[in-house]
């Protein structure tokens, strides 16, 4: 008995020290800290990023986010410091990053992610006159907050009509990370991109994981699984915004003979050299140009606070065109595009 | 009460000190891996965590942690190991946050009605676990591992099925309880805006509950002697299927406590945001706490500062992975160095024994 | 456990007309052991342990489960250390402080459950952990398969090499044992209870393949409990019982009974004024009391008794023939399939162990560390344990600490318990002090039936003989008391009435004061005759 009880412990205290681990696993380096970049105008504006869950490094949007600071240290002179969320912290634990960093004289300060919208909301009437941005929230407003919003739905449309152009049997998939309003918005707006141009096409869908799990966003073994699937039940194309995920979805459409769409950054230009392939096409989402966007009329004094929406007219989301497989569809696409900056389309927001 | 009480007392302390120790000893030499200056990241550390607002939050966590690791530890002490305790706090939470968003009451009912429904759906929850032990004889760690994820899911499920939908927001969650149903803060700590949870006082009571039923009461004697030995217990009259499912009961039952400050006392709302993994830290201080009603407060206490204080970290450039090594050798450590103490107790209490029976007259060896 | 005891004598031949058993230089001693103690807290271990094994012989190691035959294998194996004593090997002094000490004094020990790798060939599992070495580094197979292959013939083993291990039967596995263990150079063979894993026919070819050994000059140390086999096999016996050797004797001149006798201890109990307290008042009736294990055997086979107040009735059988799975039932811990109890005058057939428990039964149970004792509690802990509703100990929902640990203090006077305080832990104590503070419970209150399992087991004789009064002062009261027992003097000294289980069904009941150790003996081996004369 005694020797069960002590086995018990033991087993306990590993199963502890395993899901310490994976909290830690979660949150690769954010390679964080404050540093100046070597700039030719030094500014003194010191800036405070601070991130969702995987930081600097996720391969997702907070790369994306990164990305755009990284620039704008380069190019404006600026400097930052990067702080990260941890696994499944409380309202409270985001609360105290923001105010640390505008206590410590940031300004401005940026929340990337949806999961900064009611710490925002707290803590930017708290120090009105520092500047405050979120990322994919346009719930927290204030006189001194921007919202850096993406029409998702737009350029998930267009890479639709690109999957169902190119589909040879009619039969497109969707795979999402995680199952959340705001991949939902992808969803949406892909299987009305496939639908616009052939009504009757199956558009398959599938998301990997439900919160509080967020692994979606980072289990290649997850996407390509799910991939397979899809592939196994007749798509041809299969479009993803699952982040990390997505690699798994590129290996299953090359061994598949399939055609894969990359999501946020230009994938073509990031995934390995032999996949690349199969990427069609990518739903470009440009979370560093609105960082970097944001953070230039920050440095030029013209801050505006409110939504400022990134759809297809101002080139926040959009689809890429290296690699050159969507050359003879690019005509059509195009017009497409028109047609939704034109209003002539409208493509359904979900989260509206 | 005797000499060997004080000596029991530094024993009981020395593990958890050795541990803490320890795990410094590793950070540090982490840290001087990394290239970070070991010395003013703990100054940075402990200056941070002393600030008012820290300390607020500090409180705030712990009353979390604590409950937590009591749902833990209630299993611990029968030798069950309630690994699900994270999916029943989330079950109770959205479940309890949905009908608290749904009902108007007056306040007291309100809340009492809230609290109730997380008690009830985090007792069934792990109840589950218990009937299966008892009567089929599923291990509790499968089976709770396994209730767990079906916890995600379903919460996922029915969360999608109750959320209201905020304009322009990417986040939902079931609808806000009114300020009837909120628990309001406790202004606790001198010159900080922050305010303690309201449900800090629960917590406290909740402990006390704990160490009356567990140490006082004849259903606490009979659970722990379970954990002792299965088989003496059953000799003794205890029917120990009725004692699992009980006990698993009980365990799930706090374990709904656990969202319940986080949603009265911040939130209002269970959303995709609202914590998770709480049921692993309880598990992590429920270990460092012994199982006892104020070791575990002394390890909650001690999770919450590293963990509040570990927000100055990446801030200040330094990765905060330190205080995750710190919490993980912590657990690792404590675990070895309760076993050497209990060893040796055991060896210093038989050469006791011994020593003392040697002067009384020797009888035994006559044959 | 004597089911052979008849085909003794013919065997008991055949070893005496045996031109090799006389072996090489008979008077050379292989081991021989001095004064060997071993003390473990709480557990009966070794107690000035003598014992001489003659090179080239076959020696039989006997005595009953817990009687301290595995610790002495253990120290002789360089297991255990003993605290006080000497080993000697060849008439050398050793000191063994682990097994491979001991292999390197020509020590090897077969174990009772064969440490084989299923999936590798005999061959390799045999050099398994002393792999031959060619040139330091390369395996040499070749010659470790000669080497296998000489010591097979040798010893006449048939163990052929380059089987795999999964598909030997259990005779040969133990065979690859043996092999296993000459192979490291053992000239000293400790095989442990080998008998306990082979069918009949297998048991005679693991006997020849002993003979073989001595002749060959090897000395072989044989454990069993089984009788009968140890008389056929050995050429010296000693007998173990309560830690300690009791006798070395000649198979030649012994028969099992007076075996079994020395096992169980044959001295007769101190005379005792036999006043009769028995009354006719019926406390416990057992009608027709069946258990049936998973397989649907009968291991309580139909047994009915009355114990009425003032009376110790005994219960006598070779362990294992159902005595436990009867007192299980009794104390409502394990179903019965069959029967009826009656507990003053209430059918408690259906009762669960709280409420017997309630209702002024009692138990003592056989093995005090899995049943009767919390060991990682303090002594007034234990107080508690199965009285839990008890107004001694308890108020309604709450524990009475204060009545709990004053009524330890009681019993730890009374009874003579042997300890610093109430606070100690019970794994503290010696196994004698833990069984005098379960007595001492178990007698506390308001009881009508006490069901005492081998109360003295495992504890010294001085605990032994307290233990004993007690139950006979309790006796005097009005208890009733079940008492099952191995021990034939314990039987014979308190029972007022014994009846003998085998097989799970009583096969008599004698009168303790018209019986003798020997017809006792033999009623619980099955040799039911010679026990009629005192049968009441």
């Amino acid at each position: 008995m005694r020797q069960l009880a002590n086995g018990r412990l033991r087993l306990a205290a590993a199963v502890a020290v395993v899901t310490l681990g994976l909290a830690a696993c979660g949150s690769d380096d954010a390679g964080s800290g404050t540093d100046t970049a070597g700039s030719e105008e030094a500014s003194d504006i010191k800036v405070g990023l601070a991130y969702d869950i995987g930081g600097r490094g996720d391969q997702s949007f907070n790369d994306s986010a990164a990305a755009g600071l990284d620039r704008a240290k380069e190019e404006l002179g600026i400097e930052a410091t990067e702080a990260e969320a941890g696994q499944g912290e409380s309202d409270a634990a985001k609360e105290e990053r923001l105010r640390v960093l505008a206590d410590s004289g940031h300004d401005p300060i940026i929340g990337v992610g949806f999961a900064y919208s009611a710490a925002l909301a707290k803590v930017a009437p708290e120090f009105p006159d520092v500047t405050f941005a979120i990322v994919d929230d346009a719930n927290a407003t204030g006189d001194n907050i921007s919202n850096l919003v993406f029409a998702e739905e737009q350029g998930s449309f267009l890479v639709g009509a690109a999957a169902a152009l190119k589909s040879k049997t009619d039969n497109v998939g969707f795979i999402g990370g995680v199952q959340v309003p705001l991949i939902e918005k992808f969803e949406v707006g892909f299987t009305e991109g496939a639908k616009q141009v052939k009504p009757d096409i199956e558009v398959q869908s599938v998301y990997l994981t439900q919160p509080p799990d967020f692994s979606g966003f980072g289990d290649p073994a997850k996407g390509r699984t799910a991939a397979q699937g899809m592939f196994d039940a007749g798509a041809d194309v299969v479009y993803h915004a699952a982040g990390g995920s997505g690699s798994g979805l590129f290996e299953a459409a090359k061994a598949a003979g399939g055609l894969a769409i990359g999501v946020d950054s230009d994938q073509f230009e990031t995934a390995a050299p032999d996949v690349q392939d199969v990427i069609l096409t990518s739903m470009l989402k440009k979370v560093d140009v609105a960082v970097f966007d944001f953070l230039s009329s920050v440095s030029e004094g013209n801050v505006e606070a409110g939504p400022r929406v990134y759809d297809l007219e101002q080139g926040g989301v959009d689809y890429s065109t290296s690699g050159g497989m969507v050359d003879d569809i690019k005509g059509q696409l195009d017009e497409l595009k028109q047609q939704v900056i034109d209003g002539e389309i409208e493509v359904t927001d979900p989260t509206a | 009460m005797r000499r060997w009480d004080v000596r029991d007392v530094a024993l009981g302390l020395a593990a958890p000190l050795l541990a803490v120790a320890f795990s410094l000893v590793i950070a540090s030499l982490v840290l001087i891996g990394a290239g970070d200056p070991v010395l003013s990241t703990y100054s940075l550390l402990l200056d941070y965590g002393q600030r008012p607002r820290s300390l607020a939050l500090v409180l705030n966590a712990a009353t979390t942690y604590y409950l937590s690791a009591l749902a833990v530890a209630i299993g611990f002490r029968m030798n069950l190991f309630n690994i699900g305790v994270d999916g029943q706090y989330r079950l109770a939470a959205m479940t309890a946050a949905w009908v608290g968003g749904a009902v108007t009451l007056p306040t007291g009912l309100h809340q009492l009605v809230i609290v109730l429904v997380a008690v009830l759906v985090g007792g069934m929850w792990a109840g589950i676990a218990g009937l299966l032990k008892a009567t089929r004889g599923v291990s509790e760690v499968i089976s709770t591992i396994m209730l767990n994820a079906i916890a995600t899911g379903l919460v996922a499920f029915f969360l999608r099925k109750v959320a209201v939908p905020v304009a322009g927001s990417n986040n939902i969650g079931t609808a806000p309880i009114a300020e009837s149903g909120r628990v309001g803060g406790l202004p606790l700590v001198p010159d900080s805006a922050l305010e303690v949870f309201g449900f800090l006082p629960v917590a406290v009571l909740a402990g006390i509950a704990y160490w009356l039923v567990l140490g006082r009461t004849r259903f606490g004697f009979e659970l722990r002697a379970t954990g002792r030995s299965e088989s003496a217990a059953v000799a003794s009259g205890v029917d120990v299927r009725r004692m699992v499912v009980t006990t698993m009961l009980l365990s799930g039952a706090v374990a709904g406590l656990v969202g319940m400050p986080q949603l009265l006392g911040a939130s209002y709302s269970y959303s995709l945001d609202f914590p998770a993994g709480l049921g692993f830290t309880g598990i992590a201080i429920a270990l460092l706490g012994r199982n006892s009603p104020i070791g575990i407060a002394f390890g909650a206490l001690l999770w919450a500062y590293l963990d509040v204080s570990s927000v100055i970290l990446d801030i200040e450039g330094i990765s905060r992975e330190i205080v995750t090594i710190m919490q993980g050798s912590i657990v690792l450590s404590v675990v070895i160095a309760y076993e050497l103490v209990r060893r040796y107790r055991l060896r210093a209490e038989q050469s006791r024994v011994g020593r003392e029976l040697a002067q009384a007259p020797r009888a035994e060896v006559a044959a | 456990m004597l089911p052979r005891a008849g085909a003794r004598s013919t065997q008991e031949t055949d070893i005496a007309t045996d031109p090799r058993s006389a072996a090489p230089s008979p008077d050379a001693v292989a081991v021989e052991l001095t004064g060997v103690t071993k003390r473990f807290p709480g557990v009966v271990a070794n107690r000035d342990v003598s014992l001489c094994v003659r090179t080239g012989t076959v020696h039989a190691l006997v005595g009953e489960n817990g009687a301290g035959k595995s610790t002495l294998m253990k120290i002789l194996y360089g297991m255990q250390r003993p605290d006080e004593g000497t080993i000697r090997v060849a008439g050398r002094e050793v000191r063994l402080s682990g097994p491979a000490d001991a292999i390197s004094a020509g020590i090897g020990m077969v174990h009772q459950h064969f440490m084989l790798a299923d999936n590798l060939t005999v061959l390799e599992n045999v050099v398994l952990g002393s792999e031959p070495r060619r040139g330091g580094l390369a395996l040499d197979f070749a010659a470790a398969r000669r080497k296998i292959s000489e010591i097979s013939t040798a010893y006449g083993l048939g163990v052929e090499p380059d089987r795999l291990v999964a598909d030997l039967g259990v005779g040969e596995r133990q065979r690859v044992e043996i092999l296993k263990v000459l192979y490291r150079g053992a000239r000293i063979l400790i095989l442990d209870e080998p008998t306990a894993v082979l069918v009949p026919h297998e048991v005679d070819e693991l006997f020849d393949n002993l003979r073989e050994l001595k002749a060959e000059g090897l000395t072989v140390l044989f454990i069993s409990h089984k009788l009968d086999e140890v008389l056929s096999v050995a050429d010296d016996v000693t007998v173990i019982r309560r830690g300690t050797t009791v006798a070395t004797v000649d198979p030649r001149t012994t028969t099992a009974r007076q075996l079994a006798e020395l096992m169980v201890g044959s001295e007769l109990p101190s005379p005792e004024t036999r006043e009769s307290t028995v009354t006719d008042e019926e406390v416990l009736r057992v009608e027709g009391l069946t258990v049936r294990d998973a397989a649907g055997r009968a291991v309580v086979d139909d047994a009915s008794f009355v114990i009425r107040r003032g009376e110790v009735l005994g219960l006598a059988g070779v362990e294992g023939n159902g005595q436990a799975e009867l007192v299980e039932a009794l104390m409502g811990m394990r179903r019965a399939d069959a029967g009826r109890t009656t507990l003053a005058d209430e059918d408690v057939s259906d009762w669960s162990t709280r409420r017997r428990r309630e209702g002024g039964l009692r138990y003592v149970p056989e093995d005090r560390h899995r049943h009767g004792l919390l060991l990682d509690a303090p002594l007034w802990e234990n107080r508690i344990l199965g009285h839990q509703t008890e107004s001694s100990v308890s108020r309604g929902p709450w524990i009475d600490r204060a009545s709990a640990r004053a009524d330890s203090t009681r019993i730890v006077e009374q009874y003579d318990v042997r300890t610093p305080g109430i606070d100690t832990l019970a794994s503290a104590l010696s196994g004698g002090n833990q069984q005098k503070f379960i007595v001492g419970r178990e007698l506390s209150g308001d009881l009508s039936v006490l069901v005492a399992s081998h109360p003295t087991r495992g504890v010294d004789v001085g605990a032994q003989a307290a233990i004993w009064d007690h139950i006979r002062a309790a006796r005097r009261a009005g208890l009733a008391v079940l008492l099952v027992s191995a021990d034939l003097d314990e039987l014979i000294g308190l029972s007022d009435r014994i009846c003998v289980v085998l097989r799970g069904r009583i096969v008599a009941e004698v009168d303790p004061s018209a019986v003798t150790p020997e017809q006792l003996g033999s009623a619980m081996t099955g040799a039911q005759d010679d026990a009629r004369g005192g049968a009441a």
